[in-house]
């Protein structure tokens, strides 16, 4: 069994977003930029979600597929992402040392 | 099906494309932003989103070209492998790259690099201010139209003294040679004119000239305003003309372009003003006015005495050679017709350039030029030095690298980039410092000089110069640092390189170029030091050494009367005397005293000297010839040898009388009484006694000291310009406003040239010779810092290459003391070399120096050895510490630093 790969803080927000849209239509870049940009608030460059999506990529977290051509953007395929049961273990491992890390500090962390 | 969106900009869309490798992700990237855009399009409009497309572009664009973005055209695994990008053609993988690695590879060894570049500024530096100086001074200080088609003729023999006599020529030897000369054409003469200019606020002398009419159209200048000299001009009595330089207008007539037509006074008479020259216009020496030569045939006739400079264009098809050849032809014919005046006269046709140009100043710039051609030696060894030892001590790099499979062009082509990044920084900085210095060296020159130094409007930073020194930069560097490449490259296996490499100090032969570049470094730098030093001791001597006068205490007053109200002997004999008793009235003033010539001040008289007795048809010598008042000598403390002083007794109604020098009394009388001798100044002249002898002076610097020199009683031969001098035992400056007071009181008319202390007027007569001195100084400095450096970085490769090797001699028992020698032993044959070679370029430089500096510099042994023995003791302690450092480390390290 492959070793749990380790993911840093921008790559486990993209993990999170992937995991959200997977499977779907909305599954490649835009969507995810978007989504990215709304739940966290705050701007993404694109260069940046491409660079860790092909790291994740790379990594095993994540996996993609060519879509079909569409007209409206101008006979280009789509790529779309799924995450692979490699990158939801590290997404559970980044989770729970995320989870381990603040407990007893509930106080702090959801007081609003 | 929804309608074919809006296209984004094609060139943001194509650069995108270019700039990401992988096809898959090309697709979905492009993609993406055309969805994007087309969204955007449908809300702000087309021509927002193409704006907005391209800002989303060209950060994305620059990410995939800096790399940051792995292209992954090849799968994950690959992408790490240094073979892979090894392998990669180095011209695909773009400049950019190669110049981002070369600049890493430099930076990694900081100090290195800097000397580098460094050593490469100031070598430009230094190189492009001496070629520019050169340049404006000495080698084209002239610019009109076609200047190497004009000469001068002159009645000297070129080469026989250290200087052209170039105010030589009789005006009815000239007046013959423009009847007859067919070599030259549009033959002009020039004779010194300085006028007093009167009239205006502040009086003053202004540098100015009488010159043939069809002066300025053989110089292919136009005026500015009104016009030049016509032909009319040139008629008797219609010389009340003048033509104004443009600085000498604005400064006195404040650029008033009404100028022309108006009268102004020179030497007290009115000048109707006909012209203004252009900017930069002030030929020759400095010339701020000029009137024409309008001599009556009195005057015209004038064969004994030559006071005129000639100049003229050579016919088409002749050379300075051929028109030399006229012109002597020329001189021996007159010398046949005119026996009595022309027969010693000989005649002679130089360059325009040279004829004008100070000699001594040809000799300066010459060593300059050598000086600053050996620093670049000493720069590009030292370069060469520091770049061999680089590619040494990179050659496991290269052998890593090309057993990854790196191809030999690959690495040659990151060398030359490395060598071209280095390059151009230190032409960057050497531009700048060359910009910087050539403003100081400007400014440096000594207002008093500056009319001397031809050229002087010229001096500045010449773009082609630099670009020329940039050139040999990039090559010098580049070339050095190829070598190492090429010999990594060349060896055969990697694995075997890669040995070789590790194990000492790189191959012997490299071993030994390096040693030579370094004992070069040395050999040069001492020659250097001792070229510098002895022409700062000549400085030093001409200065404060034996002068044959006292210097300190003395106020000086120069000043030139007008020709024409001081026409009559008896006013220039009462002005002075009048003045003379006004000084001695002065407070603090112990002695005072007049002469025609300050010694030191750069103008002299000479007379060829015929002693009663000598054949007719002798060879006559020209000797120095002065004009003083009785207490010259006491005032100068100037000590006489034989006879009596100079008094009032000796006046002008009475048989001449004079002093002679004692240089000149050993010449014509050796081993015989000089007193109550007699001798002649000119053939028709009168019979003259010796009364007295004086010590010898040092009238100029060029000349030497012992010069034979005539004193004549300034009451029996007045002249138009007069220095005084007085000595006070408090500060001469003290005296200054006393001594204009009394000139002022005498001619209130009368402008004052100069009022300087006797000090002052040997320093500033030196001014620029200390000025070359010191610019030479500078360099052998800089040529020392370089070769100091050179040594010690080498030495300090060396043993940090030997270290292993030294840990295993300490190990088995060397002793610190044993180790340093062993490591130093190297340094001392490097500086033994270099000081061996370095001592006989000195010593033989030192007397090319003596006859090109007309024996100004004597080569000193004390010198030589005292350069050596500072030379040794540097660099051998640069040579030395690196030794000791190693000598000193733990044998454990040391074997370890494997």
């Amino acid at each position: 069994m492959k070793p749990t790969p380790y993911v840093g803080e921008f790559e486990y927000s993209v993990l999170l977003a992937v995991l959200h849209m997977d499977g779907g239509d909305d599954a490649y870049a835009v969507p995810i930029r978007a989504l990215l940009e709304e739940r966290t608030g705050r701007p993404v460059a694109r260069g940046a979600l491409y660079t860790a999506l092909e790291r994740l990529e790379g990594k095993g977290c994540l996996r993609s597929r060519m879509g079909d051509p569409t007209a409206e953007r101008g006979g280009k395929a789509r790529r779309y992402f799924s995450v692979t049961p490699l990158g939801v273990r590290a997404l559970k491992a980044m989770h729970a040392s995320l989870s381990n890390l603040s407990r007893g500090l509930e106080a702090v962390l959801e007081e609003s | 099906m929804t309608p074919p969106a809006a296209n984004p900009p094609i060139w943001a869309e194509r650069l995108l494309r270019r700039s990401v490798r992988d096809p898959e992700w090309r697709e979905s990237i492009t993609g993406d932003l055309r969805e994007e855009f087309a969204a955007m399009a449908a809300r702000l409009g087309v021509a927002a989103a193409g704006r907005w497309y391209w800002q989303q572009t060209l950060p994305l664009v620059v990410r995939f070209l800096a790399g940051r973005i792995v292209p992954a055209a090849t799968p994950a695994r690959h992408r790490l492998s240094i073979a892979e990008v090894e392998q990669q053609s180095a011209l695909g993988a773009g400049w950019l790259r190669e110049v981002r690695h070369a600049w890493r590879s430099l930076w990694q060894r900081p100090a290195l690099s800097a000397t580098i570049v460094g050593t490469l500024a100031l070598a430009l530096a230094a190189n492009a201010v001496i070629y520019n100086l050169a340049d404006a001074m000495y080698l084209r200080p002239f610019r009109f139209k076609d200047v190497d088609r004009l000469v001068l003729v002159v009645a000297d023999i070129v080469g026989s003294k250290p200087y052209i006599d170039n105010v030589s020529v009789a005006p009815a030897d000239f007046r013959d040679w423009t009847r007859s000369a067919t070599t030259v054409t549009d033959l002009r003469a020039v004779e010194w004119w300085d006028p007093n200019l009167s009239g205006v606020d502040i009086p003053e002398q202004v540098p100015g000239f009488k010159v043939s009419p069809g002066f300025f159209e053989l110089l292919g200048a136009q005026p500015l305003i009104g016009r030049t000299f016509a032909a009319e001009d040139g008629q008797p009595e219609a010389h009340r003309r003048a033509v104004l330089a443009h600085a000498f207008w604005e400064r006195q007539f404040a650029a008033d372009p009404g100028i022309v037509g108006r009268t102004i006074r020179l030497d007290g008479e009115p000048f109707e003003v006909i012209g203004v020259m252009p900017p930069r216009f002030a030929v020759p020496f400095g010339a701020q006015v000029w009137s024409p030569i309008a001599y009556d045939e009195k005057t015209w006739a004038e064969r004994e005495r030559g006071y005129l400079m000639v100049m003229g264009r050579l016919a088409p098809g002749q050379t300075v050679a051929t028109a030399h050849d006229e012109f002597t032809a020329l001189a021996k014919r007159q010398a046949r017709e005119f026996p009595v005046t022309n027969r010693e006269r000989p005649a002679s046709v130089v360059s325009f350039t040279r004829g004008l140009s100070d000699e001594a100043v040809g000799a300066f710039v010459a060593i300059w030029q050598a000086a600053a051609g050996l620093l670049l030696f000493v720069a590009c060894a030292n370069i060469a030095n520091l770049m061999l030892a680089r590619g040494t001590e990179r050659e496991p790099e290269f052998a890593v690298r090309l057993a990854l499979g790196a191809s030999r062009g690959r690495l040659i082509l990151q060398l030359f980039i490395e060598g071209l990044c280095l390059a151009t920084m230190g032409v960057t900085i050497g531009t700048g410092l060359t910009a910087v210095a050539m403003q100081y060296s400007k400014s440096a020159l000594p207002a008093g000089v500056i009319r001397y130094v031809t050229g002087y409007e010229f001096i500045g930073v010449d773009a082609r110069v630099v670009a020329a020194m940039a050139l040999l930069a990039v090559v010098a560097t580049v070339i050095f640092s190829l070598l190492p490449a090429i010999h990594s490259s060349r060896a055969a296996t990697a694995t075997s390189s890669l040995a070789a490499a590790r194990a000492t100090t790189g191959p012997a032969r490299r071993q030994w170029v390096r040693s030579f570049l370094a004992g070069a470094q040395v050999a040069l730098t001492l020659t250097l030091a001792v070229a510098s030093t002895l022409i700062v001791g000549a400085v030093e001597r001409a200065t404060n050494g034996v002068l044959g006068f006292d210097k300190r205490g003395v106020m000086t007053a120069e000043l030139t009367l007008p020709e024409r109200p001081y026409e009559s002997h008896e006013r220039r004999r009462q002005f002075t005397a009048a003045v003379l008793e006004r000084l001695q009235a002065l407070p603090g003033a112990t002695d005072v005293g007049a002469i025609h010539t300050l010694p030191y001040s750069g103008s002299s008289t000479s007379r060829p000297f015929s002693p009663e007795g000598a054949p007719a048809d002798a060879p006559r010598r020209d000797v120095g010839l002065q004009r003083v008042s009785e207490h010259y000598f006491t005032t100068m403390r100037i000590p006489l040898v034989a006879g009596r002083p100079l008094n009032a007794g000796d006046r002008p109604d009475l048989p001449p009388v004079a002093l002679v020098s004692q240089a000149l009394a050993e010449r014509y009388w050796p081993g015989l009484d000089p007193l109550g001798r007699r001798f002649r100044l000119s053939n028709d002249g009168a019979w003259i006694t010796v009364v007295g002898v004086t010590a010898d002076v040092m009238h100029d610097w060029l000349t030497g000291r012992r010069e034979p020199t005539v004193y004549r009683p300034m009451a029996q031969d007045p002249t138009l310009s007069i220095a005084f001098v007085a000595r006070t035992s408090g500060s001469p400056e003290a005296l200054a406003r006393g001594m204009r007071a009394a000139v002022t009181a005498v001619d209130p008319d009368q402008p004052l040239l100069a009022l300087r202390t006797m000090d002052d007027v040997v320093v500033e007569k030196l001014a620029g010779v200390d000025y070359f001195a010191k610019l030479l100084m500078v360099m052998s400095g800089v040529a020392l810092l370089l070769a100091l450096t050179g040594i010690y970085s080498l030495m300090a490769y060396v043993t940090a290459r030997r270290t292993r090797e030294i840990g295993v001699r300490v190990a088995l028992g060397a002793t610190s003391a044993q180790v340093t020698r062993l490591a130093a032993s190297r340094a001392t044959r490097i500086v033994a070399g270099g000081v061996l070679t370095g001592g006989a370029l000195a010593a033989g430089l030192s007397t090319v120096m003596q006859t090109a500096l007309f024996g100004m510099v004597v080569p000193n042994p004390v010198v030589i050895s005292a350069s050596v023995v500072v030379l040794t003791a540097v660099t051998m302690a640069a040579g030395y510490l690196p030794a000791r450092k190693a000598a000193r480390q733990d044998p454990w390290v040391a074997l370890r630093s494997e």
